[in-house]
């Protein structure tokens, strides 16, 4: 992304006046601009008007019905960066879907800061593979699939067990397959190892 | 369903039950009710049939709506065995009529695939099967003889077994189906037929739902009321 243009933001924000300041400290800065501001997600098409960050309060999205964020927005795998604007404490795996939090407290500054490392942590780390797996979480649904335990597979990739738990949910959840068996096959159609390891 | 609609009441005729959820003809068929019953209400066929009336508007409101929470208070020790029968019935049912159906069908998916892909969703299945089957023998061989002794011998029973235990390693069969249903609409690749995947996908589908109430049925009536009759008995 070439850094003298402007970073387009979309704001799903339903009070005016959060909105309203919203748009004045982070107008004013330059390097970004908001692009629109609306109050609810409803059918805001990112394809056509292709945002480089939204900052939506969380609040407008109802988590009983397990809204994706990311795949709400990102459907067609667009490289969106996705902050919240809240000032309420959320459980770690709503949060989690978002690339940053700004607090309504925050200052100028810190919201400026925060824009940015969730705009370069979107660089880096590209998430428009959405619904297909890391390079990571590949490795470990091959070690997986071979029939290896989550301590045998923290050993080998030096990491603790908890992360692979993680990564095993995240795997399932991408994947919709939660068996060790299920994921085994997807493993090999995919060709992700071969039917020979399991002779 | 919605969760304001009426539950289902014995003065209900039976015909308008199944107009209001036509799963429901399933759990006609494994009671062994007749059809052609005309316009009688349910009270007046689980009387000719000898069923509990309670039993089975509990039965019929689980499958139909929900969020329906059962008044266990509503059932006694004498409904036990009714339900034990329902639930042997409705094995015989998954065993001889719907799994066989879906084997069926998988067969003749993969008979288009090639010798890879054959192999694993032939190995797949044929390990579900045999956990599903493990699973109802486990039921049918363990739980419900010593729920019978525990009948029959008013409580006497030097068997270690509890149904507490039962519970606990009451396995989740619905696991794999799930898994099996994502690899067939997701994973086996678009140049193979859709038809028979989608015949395949309605059936699982069904038999899902049905599983569900099946095992609401066991760990909602069946355990809460045998775990009464150990502890009366303790």
């Amino acid at each position: 992304m070439n850094r003298q243009e402007k970073l387009k933001i979309l704001l799903i924000e339903p009070s005016e006046i959060i909105a309203t300041g919203f748009k004045e400290i982070v107008g004013k800065s330059h390097g970004f601009e908001i692009m629109n501001t609306i109050s609810t997600p409803g059918y805001y098409n990112t394809m056509q008007s292709k945002p480089d960050i939204i900052v939506i309060n969380p609040t407008v999205i109802n988590y009983n019905e397990r809204f994706d964020i990311r795949s709400y927005f990102c459907s067609n795998g667009e490289n969106i960066s996705i902050v919240a604007l809240t000032n309420a404490g959320y459980e770690e795996n709503v949060m989690r879907q978002y690339d940053g939090c700004i607090n309504i407290y925050d200052n100028t500054a810190r919201i400026i800061q925060k824009l940015h490392s969730a705009v370069e942590e979107m660089q880096q780390n590209p998430k428009n593979e959405l619904n297909e797996l890391s390079t990571r979480e590949r490795d470990i649904l091959v070690a997986v699939a071979k029939g290896k335990t989550n301590k045998e597979i923290a050993d080998e990739f030096n990491i603790s067990i908890y992360t692979v738990i993680s990564h095993r949910r995240n795997i399932s959840r991408k994947l919709g397959i939660n068996s060790i068996p299920g994921l085994t096959v997807y493993a090999i159609m995919n060709k992700l190892v071969d039917m020979s390891d399991f002779n | 369903m919605s969760n304001n609609e009426t539950l289902y009441s014995k003065r209900m005729k039976l015909a308008d039950l199944i107009a209001t959820d036509n799963n429901l003809l399933s759990i006609l068929h494994r009671l062994n009710i007749k059809l052609g019953f005309g316009e009688a209400s349910v009270s007046e066929i689980c009387s000719r049939y000898e069923i509990s009336t309670d039993l089975f508007l509990i039965i019929c409101n689980i499958y139909s709506f929900h969020d329906y929470v059962p008044q266990i208070e509503l059932l006694h020790k004498s409904d036990i065995a009714d339900i034990t029968g329902y639930l042997r019935r409705s094995h015989k049912y998954y065993k001889e009529i719907c799994f066989p159906e879906i084997h069926n069908k998988i067969h003749i998916l993969v008979k288009e695939l090639d010798d890879v892909n054959r192999h694993l969703i032939d190995k797949f299945y044929d390990d579900y099967d045999n956990e599903v089957t493990n699973h109802f023998m486990f039921e049918e061989n363990t739980v419900f003889p010593y729920i019978d002794t525990l009948l029959e011998r008013d409580g006497f029973s030097d068997n270690k077994f509890s149904i507490v235990k039962f519970e606990k390693n009451h396995s989740n069969i619905g696991e794999k189906l799930n898994d099996l249903k994502n690899i067939i609409i997701k994973y086996i690749p678009e140049e193979y037929s859709s038809n028979i995947r989608f015949e395949i996908l309605k059936d699982i589908y069904a038999v899902e739902n049905d599983l569900r109430k099946h095992s609401l049925i066991e760990n909602k009536l069946l355990v809460p009321l045998v775990e009464k009759l150990e502890k009366d008995y303790e």
